[in-house]
């Protein structure tokens, strides 16, 4: 049976917060875009992305990833990601998301900045 | 505010568009409104902006309408949709009521070429860096073989990386344990818990054949397997299943092949070292172990040899490893008696030595409320059977001497046999006569009865209890010691100090060894009663 990534979402502080578990692939990142383009429809203007249960993404995950930070952009809002495994943050920081996406350690750290 | 008239809205509208044209991140916004002004000039119900590159299907990058048209298009021709194709894409419309406005289409197929061109550099840019994060891999892969030693943490960084590394939809790792390969870590689903060497499926796989339905990784179609291989022969196998891509899953390629090759190689190396690294840490909480079950069993024997009036004493043990299974004691129990044991535990090592250490913290405080008899000893047998694991056992000889008795008169020895050797006793004229078994080892049964036996000591007489160690010592010809030999030994010297006795026996058992290792634990207690008191 293949797995797939589970997403649930939350609002905090005047943000949305995207939380995964799981493989960040295409069907992972299909879903990732599918929560964040139903955020931005309601109106969020600034999402984090929690990857706290995330150890492994790979390059269509991220070019998904980068359709949503080009749609943030679009939009004049704000993406941000937390909670990133040091493979994970490397691969970001390599690949050019954390130039146009706010990288924090947790949550609440992530939160103090995007909220103020 | 009076609204803009319908020329001065179409101009904000088209100095708007002309401001998005020099805006790239809005690239997308600028072809949709270009592309919804196209779509209202030919009245049409829905459009699409077709971008192509490599091979000649069709993307769909930009959709007004609904339903939207197609995300791809297979061929140049459009089916039942207006398309108007050139070299680097398309416009698609559906049913459109007017013809195509020529400056309107020139810009739209400008725009859509400059926006093309915009996409292969990004895309160009994303696979440069894409490359960057394999070699970052490998390079990190290569840095574990110094950094991680311990094996879950290692195998799962192997196969994170792996899959993520070709863009494989799921993975499994396996490691050779029994002769096969076991599965250590899945990723994206299932796959089969072993995997034998001579799978005719594997077998077919690793030639890079095309097998069809597998079990390996049930439901995955495209196969890339790797084994892993150190110097010291196969240590594992990496599976990657399902190469994924936008539109879906795909078979690898042969660059895919030569980086999971690489990969594997890096992998095999550190698996290597991590499993160096546990039988080193293994070898070492085993020294420890033996140190401590050393230690234990050494603060067991005794330190003093009790004075009992009328009576020499005297014992001595020598394990063949460094933690060995023979026991004795030397405990006085009051009113001049003395308690001798010799036991013989079977097996060796910690469990040996815990054993040891249970017999002799029972037998202390059994003798604080119980004399030397049956009793006794059948409760010591029950409590070691219910304390002992399975199968372990101890032959045990429990004798009671007793001192002070006069010259003239003999000495009555009771003793319990439980299963060990027999004991020895040499009169002053060198008659032998041998203490027989008198039940089983402790620990066999819990409801054993046991038997006391009794033999009266007079003066001269020498009590030897021994452990099959000094027996059963192998010549290099194979042949035993034996209790003769021994008998041999003790009748000689049978006069000489204890110490003087133990030496001897313990020199010849190692002559008649000719230099062959100690096999066994070697244990002797002596016990002669004086001539002269």
């Amino acid at each position: 049976m293949t797995e797939t990534l589970k997403v649930t979402r939350d609002r905090r502080d005047g943000l949305a917060v995207i939380y995964t578990e799981g493989y960040i692939n295409n069907q992972g990142g299909e879903e990732i875009a599918r929560v964040a383009y139903e955020l931005i429809d309601e109106g969020e203007k600034v999402l984090l992305l929690n990857l706290r249960g995330t150890k492994i993404v790979n390059s269509i995950g991220i070019s998904i990833l980068i359709e949503i930070i080009e749609k943030m952009i679009e939009i004049d809002g704000k993406l941000a990601f937390c909670c990133l495994t040091p493979t994970i943050e490397k691969t970001f920081h390599i690949m050019g998301l954390a130039q146009y996406a706010g990288v924090y350690e947790d949550e609440e750290q992530a939160v103090a900045e995007l909220a103020g | 505010m009076t609204p803009p008239s319908g020329i001065e809205a179409e101009t904000a509208e088209w100095l708007e568009l002309a401001r998005l044209a020099g805006d790239a991140p809005r690239d997308s916004e600028y072809l949709k409104r270009l592309l919804d002004a196209y779509r209202q000039a030919r009245e049409a119900e829905a459009a699409a902006l077709y971008f192509r590159f490599e091979d000649t299907s069709l993307q769909r990058h930009v959709a007004i309408g609904e339903p939207p048209l197609p995300a791809r298009l297979e061929q140049t021709e459009g089916g039942d949709l207006d398309l108007l194709s050139w070299s680097g894409g398309a416009v698609a419309c559906r049913a459109p009521q007017r013809d195509a406005p020529a400056p309107l289409t020139t810009l739209l197929a400008t725009a859509l070429e400059v926006s093309r061109q915009r996409q292969q550099l990004k895309r160009q840019g994303f696979e440069a860096k894409l490359r960057g994060v394999q070699l970052e891999a490998l390079y990190d892969v290569g840095l574990a073989i110094t950094s991680m030693l311990d094996m879950e943490e290692l195998s799962e960084a192997i196969l994170l990386r792996a899959v993520s590394l070709l863009d494989a939809r799921r993975g499994a790792l396996y490691l050779l344990e029994d002769e096969r390969f076991a599965l250590q870590r899945t990723i994206g689903g299932d796959a089969a818990e072993t995997i034998q060497l001579d799978d005719p499926v594997l077998a077919a796989l690793l030639r890079g054949e095309a097998v069809g339905e597998q079990a390996l990784v049930p439901g995955a179609v495209h196969l890339l397997l790797e084994p892993i291989e150190s110097e010291a022969g196969r240590r594992g196998l990496l599976i990657v299943a399902d190469k994924e891509s936008r539109t879906g899953v795909g078979p690898f390629g042969r660059s895919d092949q030569r980086t999971l090759e690489l990969f594997a190689n890096q992998a095999a190396i550190a698996l290597e070292n991590a499993r160096l690294h546990r039988e080193a840490l293994e070898k070492e909480r085993l020294e420890r172990e033996m140190e401590l079950a050393s230690e234990i069993q050494r603060r067991l024997l005794p330190t003093t040899i009790p004075v009992v009036p009328g009576f020499e004493l005297y014992g001595w043990s020598r394990p063949a490893q460094q933690v060995g299974g023979d026991y004795y004691d030397l405990i006085v129990l009051g009113d001049g008696r003395c308690g001798l044991v010799v036991g013989d535990v079977s097996g060796k090592g910690m469990p040996a030595a815990l054993m040891v250490s249970t017999v002799h913290s029972a037998l202390r405080l059994l003798l604080d409320r119980l004399t030397v008899g049956p009793e006794l000893i059948e409760r010591l047998n029950r409590h070691i059977s219910e304390t002992s694991a399975p199968n372990k056992f101890i032959t045990f000889f429990l004798a009671e001497v007793v001192g002070g008795v006069s010259a003239g008169d003999r000495s009555e020895m009771r003793f319990l046999n439980a299963g060990h050797n027999p004991a020895l006793l040499v009169s002053p004229s060198g008659e032998m006569r041998r203490l027989e078994t008198c039940g089983l080892p402790l620990g066999l049964l819990p409801d054993s009865t046991y038997d006391a036996g009794s033999v009266g000591i007079g003066p001269g007489d020498l009590l030897c209890v021994y452990s099959d160690g000094i027996t059963e010592a192998v010549s290099p010809d194979d042949e035993q010691f034996g209790m003769s030999r021994l008998c041999e030994v003790l009748v000689s010297c049978r006069e000489e100090p204890l110490e003087t006795i133990v030496a001897t026996i313990d020199r010849t058992t190692a002559e008649f060894a000719g230099g062959m290792p100690q096999a066994d634990d070697q244990t002797l207690v002596l016990v002669r009663r004086r001539v002269d008191d």
